[in-house]
């Protein structure tokens, strides 16, 4: 019984960081926009749904109160404007100059979670988060049985929307773009356009991704959202292989599965005046993971997958 | 405090200018951005800290808080770090060029080249900060309200004369011709009978000794940790794009830039955000000049 | 691609195998019993939690010396949170699902306490006692009722450290202070506090200046601070970081009149700066009252790891650790919400008063088998848990005299009282 429950918590947090994954293989792999401040926009997600839905408190700004569903449509819509002002600032960027910059914006996010205590409750973070139904599903099993029914058909839509869009003709475009610019532009494709496009939509469903985490969770701080996760994304979209929205959550299980994993054989096999080395050495095996996947698989488990219109047989 | 502010932008830009020359250089070989250069930093800092540690930092020279020892293992611990480059070109880089690697690979590959070379220095010499002496110094005011370490006057110096030897040596000796030659197109300098290996290899050493001495000064003026490296890894990049790629002078340039702004901008916004100033300063600069300050602008 | 494959399979087939095991050992008699524990043991609380787990590791020793729990021996799972909220929060869960502990401890960090202790110890009524966590935010939601009365923490909030600083810089005369402090929800916690309680003592914070950990340079922030010239600087931080900062704040000719918090209290922070500069330094941190069961604790920590229990967290996580022991034997069954009952039952007033080591703990399971009431009084002293899972706790003052950390004075609890109402009113 208590595996269940375990093996339920982790597909929750899988689910999650699996959307977050669909939404940066929407940029990288479809478009080629190469973002490497993913947690900013899953942090803005999270905040904005923790401002809009937390229970008023008299020091803060926000904590409106407001009902689940208005939270994330919040979140989705936020995240898409911080976007369209993040994307317009650096779309003559490219590659890793774009990288830069966006990790710099990630930074900046987390730093203004950091500091901004009027908004965001500063380093206190924000509390008593309300759970969707919480008074429905009194006991955890049930809960979070509820809770992934709940992420996993938000995956699953993201997954199905995404492959449609993907073999849409703008879909299709975004392809163009990402394989050969020029040829794009010369047959009239708006680059800059639709690549502001795609980054819009990618950073919405990282948004969303973030407000279902803190809606799990009920409690958000600066501290959930550092750079680590960025790179755990990008770890996850690379294995799975990137381009593929099914590696996309292919990468996310197996990724997460490791470090989680890698924790416990750790925890188990390290003797305790061993453990601070054993972190060092989980994350030296996490690097090699991905190096040798690199070196020999450098398309990831999946790799792309052709797509060519649903309309030629 | 303006005065202070400007002195301290100074040293600091000093540290992020020799990383960023490095970034600059391995640039030229591999066109992608190498985050596991920093790393570098931290182990060139932690292999001159054990050979100190068998001869003690030695008695200080002057006003200064190391002696000869120090001076030696910056030497040894520099060549050590470019043989070090040169290894994980060997065996990673190189062969993922040889496929054909895509950006993005390179990019990764870097990433979980510097997680494993941190936590090896983690395994090896521990978490806690560490030191190259004990010695506090005691900093001289040599202007009214402006106060200077004589080590900081020291690396600056120091960095100085490495810039405009690095620079000549670039400018006049053949090495120096071909590594450019190189940059600007492999396959022309092969034919003109530039070894291309050689070529790759001494880059490397190059870059690897100022990373390394980059991470002493480091270690020198401030502390040494595993991830001392890392804690400038995205200061050393804006330096170097700041800077514009393939420019030695763009790379001291935006390590200057980049060492003022941090130490100015607590004058103007709260502390806290330090961090985010050199970014905020790149997006700006690169809106309006997208190839940085002194670099050629692409050709596509 | 078959390697990986095979490497993820791999994985998963030992995970499975282990907690296979776990599921089995469910159906066999339930000895040992497990206790939970979540610490950060990399990241950069890493040293920090490092010594802390080995306060708890002493404890579970003392514990199955002394008779283990229910007659079986103690198995202390311990997992790493790395300083993340999400790692914290899988662990938990992974230690409270799997391997069925019936209560834990942890961790360090606020930011990760908090959401192990929403997310998975109150939803699945586990106690956890926190050796280290400041934040004022878990006195309110237990004063909201959101806790449940799970929560439980060895150490007083900031509020103590603070007023008890205040104080004695008043006492020595400062009337201008400067703060730099890490900007986490402790070192905001303790600005205000200590704000609240010098203003009120007379004298004036001049500015406070935060700091994000694991910056190559603190030089900024000194700067900012220097450029007020305070009587006194105080500064919030870690040894690290802590170290850095109180070079450049002395090199750059700041006052050596150093008001430090507790974490500072370290042999490797003394080193770092140099004991010289810090001989006019005072610091805070929590004090264990005078008594013999604190002597006892320090000689068996001193002869378990040659080294002597100072720094954050040691002596809290003890007791943490130790209160767990003692509960979960009281309790009648190894369940959670039995065992959170137990815990508050470890401070009657008519009970004998049990201590520290394996011979207190041999006694304390005699009388428990005779159904007498037990009073603990640990490492830290008598440990009485308020409503709201919190303690009281007395405050000393410790300096630097010649290259050794040294004890100047301690403000017991009632001295604590006084200074509170004078400040608070």
């Amino acid at each position: 019984m208590g595996l269940v429950s375990y093996l339920v918590f982790f597909l929750i947090v899988v689910t999650i960081f699996g959307i977050l994954t669909l939404g940066l293989n929407l940029q990288w792999g479809s478009t080629g926009v190469f973002n490497a401040g993913v947690v900013g926009f899953y942090a803005i997600g999270g905040y904005a749904f923790a401002i809009l839905t937390a229970p008023a408190r008299p020091e803060l700004i926000g904590n409106l109160g407001l009902p689940w569903v208005v939270g994330i449509i919040g979140a989705l819509a936020v995240s898409a404007v911080v976007a369209i002002f993040v994307g317009l600032a650096t779309i003559k960027l490219r590659g890793d100059y774009l990288a830069i910059a966006t990790f710099g914006i990630a930074v900046t996010i987390q730093l203004i979670a950091l500091n901004w205590e009027g908004l965001t409750g500063g380093s206190l973070g924000l509390t008593s988060i309300p759970r969707p139904l919480s008074g429905i599903f009194t006991t955890p099993l049930s809960y979070n049985l509820f809770y992934l029914a709940l992420t996993a058909g938000f995956c699953l839509l993201v997954y199905w929307a995404l492959e449609r869009v993907s073999r849409s003709p703008w879909g299709r475009a975004l392809k163009a773009i990402r394989e050969d610019e020029g040829a794009a532009i010369a047959l009239g494709k708006n680059a800059t356009s639709l690549r502001l496009q795609a980054f819009v939509l990618g950073s919405a469903v990282m948004g969303l991704s973030g407000a279902l985490y803190v809606s799990f969770i009920g409690f958000i701080s600066p501290f959930d959202f550092l750079p680590i996760i960025t790179f755990q994304v990008w770890t996850m979209l690379i294995v799975g292989g990137s381009g593929n929205n099914k590696g996309a959550l292919l990468g996310t299980l197996i990724v997460w599965g490791l470090w989680s994993a890698s924790g416990t054989l750790i925890s188990k096999i390290v003797p305790a005046t061993y453990q601070t080395q054993g972190g060092a050495i989980q994350a030296i095996l996490i690097g090699l993971v991905l190096v040798l996947t690199l070196l020999f698989r450098p398309r990831g488990l999946i790799g792309e997958e052709p797509v060519v219109s649903r309309h030629v047989t | 405090m303006i005065g202070q502010a400007i002195a301290d932008g100074f040293l600091t830009g000093a540290i992020l200018a020799l990383g960023a020359i490095g970034v600059s250089l391995g640039s030229q070989i591999l066109k992608f951005a190498n985050f596991s250069h920093s790393e570098l930093l931290t182990w060139g800092a932690y292999l001159a800290l054990t050979f100190t540690a068998f001869a003690s930092a030695g008695v200080p020279i002057g006003p200064l808080s190391f002696g000869w020892p120090l001076l030696v293992a910056v030497i040894i611990a520099g060549l050590l770090t470019g043989m070090l480059a040169v290894i994980v070109d060997r065996l990673i880089f190189r062969r993922l060029r040889s496929k054909n690697a895509n950006n993005l690979t390179m990019v990764f590959a870097s990433f979980g080249i510097a997680l494993v070379l941190r936590n090896l220095v983690l395994l090896l010499w521990g978490p806690e900060a560490q030191y190259y002496t004990s010695e506090l110094q005691i900093a001289i005011e040599v202007l009214p309200n402006i106060r200077l370490l004589p080590d900081q006057a020291f690396v600056l110096g120091l960095t100085i004369v490495l810039v405009i030897a690095l620079h000549a040596m670039l400018k006049y000796s053949r090495l120096g011709m071909s590594m450019r030659a190189m940059a600007e197109s492999p396959s022309l300098s092969r034919v003109c009978g530039v070894k291309i290996e050689t070529v790759v290899r001494w880059t490397w050493v190059f870059s690897g000794m100022l990373a390394a001495m980059a991470g002493i000064f480091m270690g020198l003026t401030v502390q040494l940790r595993p991830e001392m490296g890392f804690n400038i890894l995205l200061a050393i990049f804006t330096a170097a794009i700041l800077g514009g790629s393939g420019s030695l002078f763009g790379a001291v340039l935006g390590g200057l830039v980049v060492g003022l702004a941090e130490n100015l901008s607590v004058l103007i916004i709260p502390a806290s955000f330090k961090a985010a100033v050199p970014f905020m300063i790149l997006i700006l600069v690169l809106y309006f000049r997208p190839q940085g300050f002194l670099g050629v602008k692409e050709k596509r | 691609m078959k390697w990986l494959v095979g490497l993820a399979a791999g994985a998963t087939l030992v995970s499975a195998w282990s907690l296979s095991s776990q599921a089995q050992a469910q159906t066999a008699p339930s000895c040992p019993v497990k206790i939970g524990g979540i610490l950060p043991l990399t990241g950069s609380m890493g040293p920090v939690g490092k010594r802390i787990s080995d306060s708890a590791q002493l404890a579970i020793k003392h514990i199955n010396e002394g008779g283990g729990i229910k007659g079986c021996p103690v198995e202390f799972v311990l997992r790493d949170d790395q300083g993340q909220p999400t790692v914290g929060v899988d662990a938990a869960k992974y230690l409270v699902e799997v391997e069925r502990v019936p209560a834990l401890t942890g961790t360090v960090s606020s930011g990760v306490t908090l959401p192990i202790l929403t997310s998975v110890s109150v939803p699945s009524k586990i106690p956890q006692i926190s050796c280290c966590s400041t934040a004022a935010t878990f006195t309110t939601l237990a004063q909201e009722g959101k806790t449940g009365g799970f929560f439980f923490r060895t150490l007083p909030t900031v509020k103590t450290q603070a007023y008890a600083s205040a104080q004695i810089a008043a006492e020595r005369g400062f009337k201008r202070v400067a703060m730099i402090y890490i900007n986490t929800d402790f070192g905001t916690g303790m600005v205000k506090d200590f704000t609240r309680a010098f203003s009120k003592l007379g004298g004036q914070v001049l500015k406070t200046v935060p700091y994000n950990e694991n910056q190559a340079s603190y030089r900024a922030e000194v700067n900012t601070a220097l450029a007020e010239k305070p009587d006194a600087v105080f500064f919030v931080a870690f040894p690290q970081d802590g170290a850095t900062m109180t070079r450049e704040w002395i090199s750059l000719g700041g006052t050596q009149n150093l008001i430090l918090n507790n974490s500072l209290r370290s042999p490797e922070y003394v080193k770092a700066v140099g004991a010289r500069f810090l001989q006019s330094a005072y610091g805070m941190d929590n004090a264990s009252v005078s008594s013999p069961y604190v002597e006892a604790f320090k000689k068996a920590f001193q002869a378990a790891y040659n080294a002597s229990p100072d720094g954050p967290g040691i002596y809290n996580q003890y007791d943490a650790t130790m209160i767990l022991g003692l509960a979960m034997n009281v309790a009648s069954e190894l369940n959670g919400t039995a065992i959170r009952d137990a815990i508050r039952k470890l401070q009657d007033p008519n009970g004998t008063v049990v201590g520290t080591g394996p011979e207190e703990f041999k006694k304390a399971m005699a009388l428990i088998k005779e159904r007498k009431p037990i009073r603990y009084s640990g490492a830290t002293g008598p440990v009485e848990f308020d409503a709201n899972g919190d303690i009281n706790g007395a405050a000393l003052i410790w300096t630097v005299k010649g290259d050794q950390l040294a004890t100047e004075r301690t403000l017991t609890i009632e001295d604590m009282a006084q200074v509170f109402k004078k400040i608070d009113g």
